[in-house]
């Protein structure tokens, strides 16, 4: 299954099988991470869709480019962008009313058109062009990497030096949109967090376990106090407490 | 290590405008770390003005320059530092205008965007010294925009093109009153740039499918010798052009603007509606002027297209509008499509027509936004228009000036307003584009009308209890006001020194 291109360089039947296999699990990766509900699905989705990139481009024989690809990309930035997401919690799902009657509709079928025009349109476009491949490229400066760094501190530099300035940019929205300022005395010291912790109204001890019983041992199941009544304190309060089913709550005959 | 490396030449003086912004803004960045907050703001506010005196002082030194350095990354040419100049002009008003803490307590800026708006804690910091990092922002987008002007490949000017908006986006959500509505606005420019931005990458690669290079001048030059499918570049120059009108508000490409001028700080609106404009429409000349001049008769059509719909939308909406921030905005958008008119226009005097049209205007608007920034009530600043009625009587000097700029937006004779407005349509009747001159004409009238309106109702109507009240103008803003006016008239008045400025400067390198 090799395609032997006028001029070009081969396209060899293992960097076909590999674009096969795993193009339309990129595109499958592309629209679960749009069409997903849940904002930890989407970045998920999006983690296989840079992996699959992140393949082809070492098939294409940019191994450097695949690399950063999966370590910086994938493995770094996606999994920064995740801690972000569990941390701010994920429960804020996407809102599904819309503003303006018929948006919807109308946003599907332009964007399609627009990403079917093009596809369809780069495809005839470039129909039959000889792939030049990078052998010649990388033997220049003795290696793809080599090569790439020479472009990158060479040409480009003064682009390379701008994207620096860009990550300062960055650096410092994140820090103005998130970094608050603690007032002098806003925060306890130590002596009085202890102070306060053995305060009289304080419960200064490790606060009760949740119940641990035959029937459940759910987080939701509250420990049972020494006259039968359920602790509070004994499940987070972001909990909602776990109500029993009537067969649940019947005796079990364990007791004889 | 292979011993072939070489480092491009760089001719450091040539790109001393752009090393001056940037070296100022990291400057700016090391004052937060390690200046004490009470003597930042003024740290902040003399070296930004240091600086963009500074880098306009380089630019003065560097005319007649004609040359692509920094391994071809930049050139720096006639309109580059013609506009870089315009700029850097507009720039300093701006931080005038950012640095003003006289009008409203604190400044226009929230002391620590962070804070949960409505909360205990944002009550607290109501009139806190405001927050001063948005002068290396500033800073940073300012020296983004030169660089947008001067880039001679398209990879360039994308990283220009990120640079001047990442910090926009920024600045937008920093407003001290209406929190919210702030914040919505930076997310709807963030989340609408961002979109834009992806069709002009997208562009690029196309370009660089057609043409092997994203060299500006490489890709005019395989307009002719390339063997690859001239549709790939029609693509590409679609695309390109979409991202670049997304920024100068073009329609249909202009939704986010009333929005976003609206939410952002007052001093932010000024600063996009003169810099921002300034910088994609230098980009927009030399994308089109330099590597897709030979295919001007197939692109002239379709701009002119969007140039009619931009004035026709603005001038038209403009009408409806009871908001004056929203107004001017909506007159930004009909401004972009006067001054598309002289783009279209291609040649020497089209271009010259449209950065002498992007001069008076910038100039107009600054004094507009600061005169906006100005009239108040307890809750800040008040833009509905009934609010301003009678306000003549009550401030005659500040409600003259801003009688002066808006006559200027209508482009009443001795005006800069009347100047730009027929440099440009001279320059496209020149080149018998008759049409966009008609349409050009037709809105300019529809959208007199509303900035008469605001001058009606200044002047004629009796002040009433809900009438605002205006504030006196510091230091800063009173500076700014008085450049803005100043600047106005003289370019009615005596436009020849600027009109022959900008022809002089008309010529692309490529």
């Amino acid at each position: 299954m090799s395609v032997l291109l006028a001029q070009g360089v081969e396209v060899t039947a293992g960097e076909a099988w590999t674009f096969w296999l795993l193009a339309p699990i990129a595109v499958i990766g592309a629209l679960g991470m749009v069409l997903a509900r849940n904002a930890v699905h989407s970045a998920l989705w999006l983690v296989l869709t840079m992996l699959a990139l992140g393949v082809f481009y070492v098939v294409q024989s940019a191994p450097f480019l695949g690399l950063v690809q999966v370590v910086v990309y994938t493995g770094a930035i996606m999994m920064l962008f995740l801690f972000v997401l569990m941390l701010v919690g994920r429960d804020a799902a996407d809102s599904l009313i819309e503003t303006l009657r018929g948006q919807r509709a109308a946003a599907v079928l332009v964007g399609g058109g627009l990403a079917a025009l093009l596809a369809t349109g780069t495809y005839r476009w470039l129909e039959g062009t000889p792939a030049a491949g990078l052998a010649e490229a990388n033997a220049e400066h003795g290696g793809n990497t080599e090569g790439l760094a020479n472009l990158l501190f060479s040409r480009w530099v003064l682009g390379f030096e701008l994207t620096g300035a860009l990550l300062i940019v960055a650096a410092l929205g994140a820090l103005m949109l998130t970094h608050i300022v603690r007032e002098p005395g806003e925060r306890l010291s130590q002596p009085e967090q202890m102070r306060a912790r053995f305060a009289p109204g304080n419960y200064p001890a490790p606060k009760p376990g949740p119940g641990v019983f035959a029937t459940s041992s759910s987080n939701t199941t509250p420990a049972k106090l020494p006259d039968g009544t359920a602790s509070p304190r004994s499940i987070s309060p972001i909990l909602p407490i776990r109500e029993l089913t009537a067969a649940e709550a019947a005796d079990k005959e364990t007791e004889r | 290590m292979t011993t072939d490396f070489q480092l491009p030449a760089i001719d450091y003086q040539a790109i001393s405008p752009l090393l001056i912004l940037f070296g100022v803004a990291c400057l700016g960045v090391l004052v937060e770390a390690f200046v004490p907050r009470p003597a930042r703001r003024r740290v902040q506010l003399g070296m930004a003005l240091v600086g963009v005196l500074a880098a306009l002082g380089a630019v003065v030194l560097l005319a007649g320059t004609n040359v692509v350095t920094a391994g071809g990354s930049v050139t720096v040419d006639g309109p580059a530092l013609f506009m870089q100049g315009a700029l850097l002009a507009f720039g300093v008003v701006a931080l005038l205008l950012i640095g003003e803490r006289r009008v409203e307590p604190g400044g226009a800026f929230v002391a620590q965007p962070a804070i949960t708006v409505g909360s205990e804690a944002d009550q607290r910091q109501a009139s806190a010294p405001g927050a001063t990092e948005v002068f290396p922002l500033a800073m940073f987008s300012l020296g983004g925009m030169a660089l947008f002007i001067a880039a001679s490949d398209l990879l360039t000017m994308f990283i220009a093109l990120e640079l001047l908006s990442l910090p926009l986006y920024l600045m937008c959500a920093l407003a001290r009153r209406h929190r919210l509505i702030s914040q919505e606005a930076a997310v709807k420019y963030f989340l609408l740039g961002a979109y834009a931005s992806g069709f002009f990458l997208f562009g690029v690669v196309l370009a660089y499918g057609y043409a092997g290079s994203v060299d500006l001048a490489a890709i005019h030059a395989a307009v002719d010798t390339s063997q690859m499918n001239p549709a790939l570049l029609y693509a590409a120059l679609a695309l390109i052009v979409m991202g670049l009108l997304f920024k100068t508000a073009a329609a249909p490409f202009h939704v986010w603007a009333p929005d976003v001028y609206q939410g952002a700080p007052t001093p932010i609106t000024a600063f996009m509606a003169a810099c921002t404009k300034v910088a994609a429409f230098g980009a927009l000349l030399r994308v089109t002027y330099v590597a897709f001049e030979r295919l001007a008769w197939d692109w002239l059509p379709v701009i002119g297209v969007i140039a009619v719909l931009t004035m026709l939308v603005g001038a038209v909406l403009a009408v409806t509008q009871t908001d004056l921030k929203r107004l001017l905005a909506y007159s930004s958008i009909a401004n972009a499509g006067f001054v598309l008119v002289g783009v279209l226009a291609v040649g020497r005097t089209g271009a010259s027509s449209a950065m002498f049209y992007l001069v008076a205007y910038g100039f107009a608007v600054l004094g507009a936004f600061a005169v906006i920034s100005l009239v108040r009530d307890r809750e800040g600043e008040t833009t509905h228009l009934s609010r301003w009625a009678g306000l003549g009587r009550r401030s005659p000097l500040v409600a003259g000036v801003f009688t002066v700029v808006m006559l200027a937006l209508a482009g009443i004779p001795l005006t800069g307003g009347f100047t730009a407005k027929f440099a440009v349509f001279s320059a496209a009747l020149e080149v018998g584009e008759g049409w966009l001159v008609i349409a050009g004409v037709v809105s300019s009238v529809i959208i007199a009308f509303p900035y008469l309106r605001v001058v009606v109702m200044m002047w004629l109507s009796e002040p009433s209890e809900s009438t605002a009240t205006m504030v006196a103008p510091g230091l800063l803003t009173g500076t700014a006001l008085g450049i803005g006016a100043l600047a106005v008239v003289g370019l009615g008045v005596v436009p020849g020194p600027v009109l022959d400025l900008a022809h002089d400067a008309a010529l692309f390198l490529r």
